[in-house]
């Protein structure tokens, strides 16, 4: 079924695609662990496929998230590449769907 | 231009202005919409649009698809333990709304009554009069929250009363009836050998107990129309489908006019509603639990900020006393629509003993309702 709008939020999110260039013997851990140790980093995951790391940022505004990326994390040893997406619109997050207003289309009132 | 008698004597409604300038505003939080905020569930408008992608775009039988009539009696066993014979006991109609005119043209002859508890439904009082019969209104109050007593029907009973119409939970206030409840009124009905015309919409939305349909009941099968449909259980408002179910020869009655004036319902609206019966179950169970929510908040909210507001058992709507604000009901309206820009109904639409109470319907989001209070609250303060 689809559920009724969710409250409004300000935090702005992004999801990072972060290639990585492996360390001997560790691989990718120790410098997974370096970058999901930054608070503004809610989740970070391995993954297969064509990059390394899906780190998921958010913060208080477009320009904090950004200033994550350009000054922590692509200028971080071992780090080749990111690419960065926010996130736009949620439709449905842990099972729950969201349902975005297309504009009311019910009259405003009726009997 | 001469109008006929019959519609001249539909008096057009007090609030119709109050409605055009609620139309007119914009940025309004609506308290006042009476239908579902949900969207209908994917998988009914999915099977719509395949429908017609399918090419199915003709009439229907008269009484409507035979496999939704059969859907319908099997739900109906399987949520009350109602039996109705699918090809001659059901009736698929335009909306709960033809249903009743069509069951008050069925069974009224001119000048017959039929009793209407209230604050009830908009339409109850007209569909009655322009079937030619006369409405007779049974007010009830907060103190019996709002539901008629054995004993008003037992008195107003008689002569030239043909029945009356139940309309459970109700719109506007929510009011609902226990079994026990309509056990004492079914004994009456018997007693004066009456119909009853049981519009039992919003029945899947009843929380504090069981819906009972008083078809269901000893001995009142064959004196009572049942009335339901999609509209609200399973957000289907603009798919106008309803039913009818009763005794055959009423039923026949009704399908005599239905196919003169109406045909048959829209075949895309038909096939949208077999498709909520098959699979949207969880939908509906979903959407109570969420309104269950929103009741006990709108309930709690509305009395802390002074407005004397009952506990409705089912429906979407609540109906507190505007008591405390020293205006009418219809001033009250139209003062928080100007100055806090939140719409509700004034009481005044649902009958003339209503004057002193909204309807405010909680089809609206969790944040829109808290909101809502809020600006209510701070007109109440203003005041």
């Amino acid at each position: 079924m689809s559920k009724t709008k969710s409250s409004p939020s300000t935090t702005v999110r992004a999801l990072i695609e972060v290639s990585i260039t492996p360390q001997k013997d560790v691989g990718f851990d120790n410098i997974a662990e370096r970058i999901y140790s930054y608070p503004q980093v809610k989740s970070c995951y391995l993954l297969s496929g064509g990059y390394d790391l899906l780190v998921i940022v958010e913060g208080d505004s477009i320009l904090m998230v950004a200033d994550f990326v350009a000054a922590k994390l692509s200028s971080m040893a071992n780090v080749r590449q990111t690419a960065t997406h926010f996130l736009l619109r949620k439709y449905k997050e842990e099972g729950k769907v969201f349902k975005h207003s297309k504009g009311e289309q019910r009259q405003n009132i009726s009997y | 231009m001469r109008i006929s008698k019959r519609v001249d004597q539909i008096e057009p409604s007090g609030i119709r202005a109050f409605f055009d300038l609620v139309l007119g505003m914009k940025g309004v939080i609506s308290l006042g919409v009476g239908e579902p905020d949900f969207v209908t569930p994917w998988n009914v408008r999915a099977r719509a649009i395949e429908s017609i992608e399918q090419g199915f775009t003709s009439y229907t039988s008269n009484k409507g698809m035979l496999e939704l009539r059969r859907g319908i009696t099997a739900s109906l066993k399987e949520r009350h333990r109602m039996a109705y014979d699918p090809e001659e006991e059901i009736l698929i109609t335009v909306g709960v709304s033809e249903a009743l005119d069509l069951a008050m043209r069925a069974i009224l002859n001119p000048g017959e009554k039929i009793l209407i508890p209230e604050p009830c439904y908009v339409a109850y009082g007209p569909v009655v009069q322009l079937a030619g019969g006369e409405a007779v209104f049974l007010k009830t109050s907060v103190e019996t929250g709002f539901k008629v007593t054995p004993q008003q029907i037992d008195e107003a009973a008689g002569v030239g009363v043909r029945g009356i119409l139940l309309g459970y939970p109700s719109n506007p206030t929510g009011a609902s009836y226990t079994k026990k409840e309509l056990e004492a009124i079914a004994h009456v009905i018997k007693k004066h050998d009456m119909l009853v015309i049981s519009d039992e919409l919003y029945d899947e939305l009843t929380y504090d107990f069981k819906h009972t349909p008083i078809a269901t009941l000893a001995g009142m099968r064959d004196r009572v129309v049942y009335l339901n449909g999609f509209s609200k259980s399973y957000a289907m408002t603009g798919f106008r489908v309803g039913y009818a179910c009763g005794p055959a020869d009423i039923i026949g009655a009704m399908t005599k006019i239905h196919q003169h004036t109406m045909l048959c319902a829209s075949i895309t609206g038909q096939m949208a509603a077999v498709e909520a019966l098959k699979n949207s179950a969880g939908d509906v169970q979903a959407m109570k639990k969420e309104y269950d929510r929103r009741r006990r908040f709108i309930v709690g909210a509305l009395n802390d900020i002074g407005m004397t507001c009952h506990m409705p058992q089912g429906a979407f709507y609540v109906f507190p006393s505007v008591e405390v604000t020293g205006e009418s009901a219809m001033d009250f309206a139209k003062n928080l629509l100007l100055k806090q820009k939140v719409a509700l109904v004034p009481g005044d639409a649902f009958g003339r003993s209503c004057s002193q109470y909204v309807r405010i319907s909680y089809a609206s989001s969790y944040d829109n309702l808290k909101e809502a209070v809020l600006r209510i609250e701070k007109y109440l303060k203003k005041k």
